[in-house]
């Protein structure tokens, strides 16, 4: 209840600052009567007075019976998984497709309960198939980054 | 007459040696992406999207792959609802009520037979439904203007809440942040950059791939990562893989109703397949009345919400070829996916590219067939990769979305906004909030706003125009209707509770 509030409240906020990010926007010229503000205006307008009702009156939370209570341990997981993502996000490009698949997929199979050498074997093989897959044989360019050395 | 000429000709286009190769492969792939917990529907559509345009797939094959897969992930999900009794979405969470007992009493091959055949016999006949009435529909859509469409559009929004059922303020609030996500970018009118901050990769607005991999992908890697302690044993399909004649014909009745009923939610934007499978097997039980073994694994009600599912899967696509307007999570996928290929799904559709409309009509038979003979050789293979560990699956999972982003632009800005929106959908998610309407909301936002603006032109500004023809008067009856449906429901909760109190 007090998260979903907060939540709503955050929103809130956050239309609000899109709204006073949208107000300027107004076409140099324009032939037609509704500029570009109208529409993200109506609809962060809509947003807003749906947001406020949730924060006054919360609709209650159904919890699934296979979905366990959200304890300490599990958001460290889940922000050590964002980080992750993250580092991939980051090293991509520099490193290359195929090492920083590696350099994150290890990690998080160990994450998800994985041992390190079965994870190990999964997560590398895999990196080297996908490379190959996408990049060789369906033409969906990926970057080789730092073993492009290897290449020739 | 025509409309059988032109359907032997999408035959034509769907039985060529290459679209059949593609829709085979594309039931496959499908199959195993439904099979994998947290990859369902949307997020196999939405990663083929770009490699089938990387492969260079024409575009009539390429939707046939995309409606192959669609159906495979569907029949995918099935089988780890049957065996595990976890349903991969919220719409086969009927299909465990009765098709997992059935498992339990070592009749999973014909569980999952008879469940494939019943969501064919609804898919034909949505099928048939969709030959029948999407021309007519066409031929009607090309009377809309941009006033009707804008109305049309509010009313698909409108119906998604009223439908939802449970949440109608959750699912409302859910769509706006997908209209809203739809401004981000530079306006085609004016040239205006809206929300972008300045950024230059967020000139041409939010990518439709990021935004469906992260909210799907991400925010349910995510999620796993909750129910990593739990372990699922999966029942072991053995016995009869195939059901008997005797039992089709038990539940024939059911599947020509529930097929009817499916077809006609999937038509309605909003409604779609959850809805359908629970009316349909909550329908079927009270026909049954007490001598129904409902809950204890009866034909029957594994045979009614899959048949339902089957049915509104197709008819989801009337409206999205016919008006252009995306009826469900799914479709909305499908529309980016022409839209990659410039094609503008619509009343015209129908007239200029006969071919692509037809053929993929034609390849939603053949991809129905494939999946019940694929069921009795391939359903011990399927049922293996159930027991892919987690911590094998969620690394792969992760990359390939990864891969799928970065195919749109090759910038890791997307990789950092998939991870910022996957963050997002994984708090909504938790809050309760349905993610689908998000992604409607951000297919249909572009198209509203041109709309509006469009008729907003065309009268000088007068507001007059949205309500004076009568296709856009009726639509607003029908947007009133709709509104009105979730109030009326908690009035009706807020009587029976009182009465309840009284009687007590």
């Amino acid at each position: 209840m007090i998260l979903q509030r907060l939540f709503a409240l955050v929103l809130l906020a956050v239309c609000a600052a899109l709204a006073v990010m949208a107000w300027p926007y107004q076409a140099a010229f324009s032939y037609e009567p509704v500029g570009p503000r109208a529409y993200p205006l109506l609809m962060l307008g809509l947003m807003s007075l749906g947001l406020l009702y949730l924060a006054i009156r919360p609709t209650p939370i159904v919890h699934k019976e296979d979905e366990p209570q959200l304890d300490r341990e599990s958001l460290i997981k889940i922000a050590a998984c964002v980080g992750l993502l993250i580092v991939l996000a980051a090293t991509f490009e520099s490193l290359g497709f195929i090492l920083s698949a590696i350099l994150v997929g290890l990690p998080m199979a160990r994450l998800y309960g994985g041992r390190w050498l079965p994870g190990a074997i999964v997560v590398v093989g895999m990196s080297i198939f996908l490379y190959w897959l996408f990049d060789r044989v369906m033409d969906v360019p990926l970057p080789l980054g730092l073993l492009s050395a290897l290449e020739n | 007459m025509d409309t059988l000429s032109y359907l032997g000709q999408g035959f034509g286009v769907a039985l060529s040696p290459y679209n059949l190769v593609t829709a085979l492969t594309g039931t496959l792939i499908g199959t195993v992406v439904g099979l994998l917990p947290g990859l369902g529907p949307i997020n196999g559509v939405a990663l083929l999207i770009p490699i089938a345009f990387a492969l260079g797939l024409p575009p009539e094959s390429a939707l046939i792959l995309l409606a192959a897969v669609y159906l495979g992930c569907e029949y995918g999900g099935r089988i780890s609802s049957i065996l595990l009794n976890i349903p991969g979405e919220a719409s086969t969470v009927m299909t465990t009520l009765d098709g997992y007992p059935m498992a339990r009493q070592g009749l999973a091959g014909v569980a999952l037979s008879l469940s494939a055949w019943s969501s064919f016999i609804g898919a034909l006949i949505a099928t048939c439904g969709m030959v029948l009435f999407a021309p007519l529909l066409a031929k009607w859509a090309i009377a809309f203007g941009p006033a009707e469409y804008f109305v049309l559009m509010v009313f698909a929004i409108v119906a998604l809440g009223g439908m939802a059922g449970d949440k109608p303020l959750k699912t409302f609030i859910a769509a706006l942040i997908g209209l809203f996500l739809s401004a981000v970018g530079i306006d085609a009118n004016s040239g205006v950059y809206r929300f972008t901050g300045d950024n230059v990769h967020l000139a041409d607005g939010i990518q439709f791939v990021v935004l469906v991999l992260g909210l799907f992908s991400i925010s349910e890697i995510l999620l796993l990562l909750e129910k990593t302690h739990h372990g699922h044993v999966a029942v072991k399909a053995t016995g009869r893989m195939l059901f008997n004649m005797k039992e089709a014909a038990s539940v024939f009745v059911v599947n020509i109703r529930c097929g009817l009923l499916g077809f006609f939610m999937g038509v309605l934007p909003g409604a779609g397949a959850t809805l359908a499978s629970a009316v349909a097997y909550m329908t079927e039980k009270r026909m049954a009345g007490d001598k129904g073994k409902f809950g204890k694994g009866d034909l029957r009600g594994l045979a009614a919400p899959e048949t339902a599912i089957g049915a509104s899967c197709c008819g989801a696509l009337v409206p999205m070829l016919t008006l252009g307007v995306p009826g469900s999570g799914t479709t909305a996928v499908m529309i980016g996916a022409l839209t990659l290929y410039n094609i503008t799904p619509g009343p015209l559709l129908f007239q200029q590219q006969p071919d692509i409309v037809w053929g993929l009509i034609a390849s939603l038979f053949i991809a129905n067939i494939m999946l019940v003979i694929l069921n009795i050789p391939m359903i011990r293979i399927f049922t293996r990769i159930l027991a892919v560990p987690n911590w094998a699956l969620v690394p792969v999972i992760a990359i390939i979305t990864a891969i799928g982003v970065y195919a749109v632009h090759a910038t890791t800005f997307d990789l950092f906004l998939m991870v910022g929106i996957g963050i997002m959908g994984y708090i909504l998610r938790k809050l309760d909030f349905p993610l689908s309407p998000i992604l409607l909301g951000f297919i249909l936002g572009g198209l509203m706003e041109q709309n509006l603006r469009r008729a907003l032109s065309i009268s000088n500004g007068e507001l007059g125009i949205l309500w004076s023809s009568p296709i856009s008067m009726s639509t607003w009856a029908l947007v009133v209707v709709m509104l009105a449906l979730p109030l009326l429901r908690i009035w009706r909760r807020r009587s029976a509770r009182q009465r309840a109190l009284a009687d007590a």
